[in-house]
């Protein structure tokens, strides 16, 4: 198979994972209006609870129950105590202090797990590769392509389907509208907050096996989360699956293309996004 | 106690000493210590190897304890893996203590900038860095390298791999793109042109990179019989754990050049590791007498097998302190004197100082990862398949003292 052909299935695999870092951190801004640069330190959360869980004896799939629950849980102790405090104040204080949550996050994962990264095996019944001709792909690279697509569908359910998500989405339009409506709207928001880390925590567990655990992958998480939520459009869902679907393609093929720069190509391909739509691919204007 | 709680110990062992840094200050001055620097990163990417090379000064110079009749000591700077930071670190601690011994530099670049501030500040500074220039066009007076850099590491791994498979004829490589990973590609494809190897290809990676699917399956659409990783620490293991599953452990031959020795076998754990080809600077196990009491040194401190980080900053501190001793003086001009043509007992036999270029010569080891039940202990992760000293000659090296 041209490989070509294969770089943009290994960009969707790759532009699935980003998805999910994303999406969170898009849902989150779209109604807080809030920047949350403690989003890469749910995700590094979400990798170590997994590793210790497996490390435990814990089935893997069991941890990718339970971690994310566990992670939302804590991200929603956070907004109330700390986070929801501050919702009023400008972006600069939401920097401040999420910043400071990331690295207080950070630290304490080395302080627990050492500064060492360390390795998830793959579960048993994904490990391997599948071949078509020339086409190798890993059985758990696959997986968490399908799962992935599963939870888009299920978190699209969620944000367009129930009653939160009617409430997430007016929210994001008019705060004081629902407000007055009579929705607790600090409610919505501390349980919009632990969904959004809890799918960056779900997306540090199932990139755990593929990428190991290291207690800096936190920054270069939320460096990438970053670009997709602007590429796709601050707020939007759709926007955070075209945005990571193309980061992920782009990266992968310029791994062909033009190897070195690979890496630098997902900024290029968010500065051309932006002079050709400001407002990403599907943001409103 | 397990290499975790050895780091946190070390965190911890760290934390103290940066607290009471006057009252450290006061008693080192009345004593008239002889002051060590251990310029290390011991925050980003690369902290855990520089909290490692804390533990093996320390261990050095608690060892030693006095020399010249004055005690010694050592303070840790942290060089956050970057260049200027290191300098100005560096700077500081000359002004502050009078050091003039530095021992540390785990990054090719910020090791080229700290040898050039020793030689400025009239310092010695010795560097387990593996750019080739630091002992070759780059070299200076002030600057020593206990490491084999890029071309012997690629001779000692490369040549025998090919010499042991002679159908192996077809060879993939992924090389970060900075002066380290490129002097280890230099040295890789002359021996590929010298013994008709095929370079099917090569991606260059950015210092950034943790996803390698791309390159792999670049990699993989040119049949390689032997995938060469020229990159190091996390970004090595990161290559390797996402090869092995792409399946590439099962058709082709895997060698990575320049492994972090135990600490990387711990992070990936024994069954990734399995088969695979490794090159190191240093291990545990190595059959050596300076080495079998280096171990046992670092056993009764420490209750654990010393790594290449500890191992490397304990022999340079070391060789530092041996040269102070033979010089019977601690004014970095005689001992750096005393420095060149020294032999010893080294971690890894006999060593030697080569007074034209500063640079150690040292072997250099081929290991292959283990099956997990073949281990015989936790730690004993690979077999030694070969080593021995490959350094360029002088001439060669563009150095010029």
């Amino acid at each position: 198979m041209n490989v070509y052909l294969l770089q943009v299935v290994n960009g969707v695999g790759i532009g699935m994972l980003y998805f999910l870092l994303a999406v969170g951190l898009s849902i989150i801004f779209g109604l807080l209006r809030f920047v949350n640069f403690a989003h890469g330190a749910f995700y590094l959360l979400g990798a170590y609870f997994c590793f210790q869980a497996v490390a435990w004896g814990l089935s893997f799939w069991l941890a990718l129950v339970l971690v994310p629950l566990a992670v939302a849980l804590l991200a929603w102790a956070a907004e109330r105590i700390l986070l929801r405090r501050i919702y009023d104040k400008p972006h600069e204080f939401h920097i401040l202090i999420t910043v400071g949550v990331a690295l207080v996050l950070q630290e304490a994962v080395i302080l627990v797990w050492g500064p060492l990264g360390d390795n998830v095996a793959t579960p048993a019944p994904f490990q391997g590769v599948v071949m078509w001709g020339s086409f190798i792909y890993p059985k758990y690279r696959l997986f968490v392509i399908g799962f992935t697509a599963v939870f888009a569908l299920f978190l699209w359910w969620v944000l367009e389907g129930t009653r939160l998500g009617s409430a997430v989405r007016a929210g994001s339009e008019s705060t004081e509208m629902v407000a007055m409506l009579g929705i607790n709207v600090f409610r919505v928001f501390g349980l919009v907050f632990a969904l959004g880390a809890g799918t960056a925590a779900l997306a540090g567990a199932l990139a755990a096996p593929i990428r190991g655990v290291d207690p800096f992958m936190g920054l270069e998480a939320l460096g990438v989360a970053f670009v997709i939520v602007v590429v796709g459009g601050m707020g939007s869902f759709g926007g955070a699956l075209a945005g990571g679907l193309l980061i992920g393609i782009v990266q992968s093929v310029m791994s062909s293309l033009w190897p070195e720069g690979a890496r630098l190509m997902i900024y290029v391909a968010m500065a051309a996004v932006l002079l050709l739509r400001p407002h990403g691919l599907l943001g409103r204007g | 106690m397990n290499r975790r709680q050895l780091l946190q110990l070390a965190a911890a062992s760290a934390a103290a000493s940066a607290l009471p840094l006057p009252l450290r200050v006061a008693r080192a001055q009345a004593a008239q210590a002889i002051q060590f620097g251990c310029p290390v990163p011991m925050s980003g990417a690369f902290a855990a190897n520089g909290k490692f090379a804390d533990l093996g000064m320390k261990l050095a110079v608690e060892q030693y304890g006095k020399v010249l009749d004055r005690p010694l000591a050592y303070t840790l700077l942290d060089t956050e893996g970057k260049p200027a930071t290191a300098v100005r670190k560096m700077q500081e601690l000359v002004q502050q203590k009078g050091a003039r011994y530095f021992a540390g530099g785990i990054l090719s670049s910020e090791a080229l900038a700290m040898g050039k501030e020793a030689e400025k500040n009239n310092a010695v500074f010795i560097t387990t860095a593996g750019a080739d220039e630091i002992t070759g066009a780059d070299c200076n007076r002030a600057t020593f390298r206990w490491s084999v850099p890029t071309y012997g590491a690629i001779e000692r791994t490369v040549r025998p791999l090919i010499e042991q498979m002679p159908n192996a004829k077809r060879w993939y490589t992924i090389t970060p793109q900075y002066v380290f990973g490129d002097g280890l590609l230099t040295a890789a494809k002359n021996i590929f042109k010298e013994k008709g190897i095929e370079h099917v290809g090569n991606s260059y990676h950015s210092l950034t990179e943790k996803e390698f699917s791309g390159y792999l399956t670049n990699a993989m659409a040119a049949r390689p019989d032997v995938l060469l990783l020229l990159n190091f620490g996390s970004q090595s293991s990161d290559a390797l754990r996402q090869a092995v599953s792409f399946g590439m452990k099962q058709n082709t031959t895997i060698l990575m050049a320049w492994a972090s020795g135990l600490e990387q076998f711990e992070s990936l754990g024994a069954d990734l590791c399995e088969g695979v080809y490794f090159g190191a600077q240093y291990w545990h196990g190595i059959d050596a007498p300076g080495n079998q009491d280096f171990v046992r040194r670092a056993r009764e401190v420490f209750k654990a097998n010393p790594n290449y980080s500890l191992a490397g900053s304990y022999i340079c501190t070391k060789i530092l302190i041996d040269a102070i001793v033979k010089a019977g003086s601690d004014e970095p001009a005689k001992v750096i004197a005393a420095l060149e043509g020294m032999k010893y007992t080294g971690l890894t036999g006999d060593e030697e100082i080569r007074p034209e270029d500063h640079q150690v010569l040292k072997n250099y080891y081929l290991l292959r990862g283990k099956a997990k039940s073949a281990m015989k202990d936790k730690d004993d992760y690979a077999d030694i398949l070969s080593f021995g000293k490959s350094f360029l000659p002088v001439a060669q090296t563009g150095c010029k003292l």
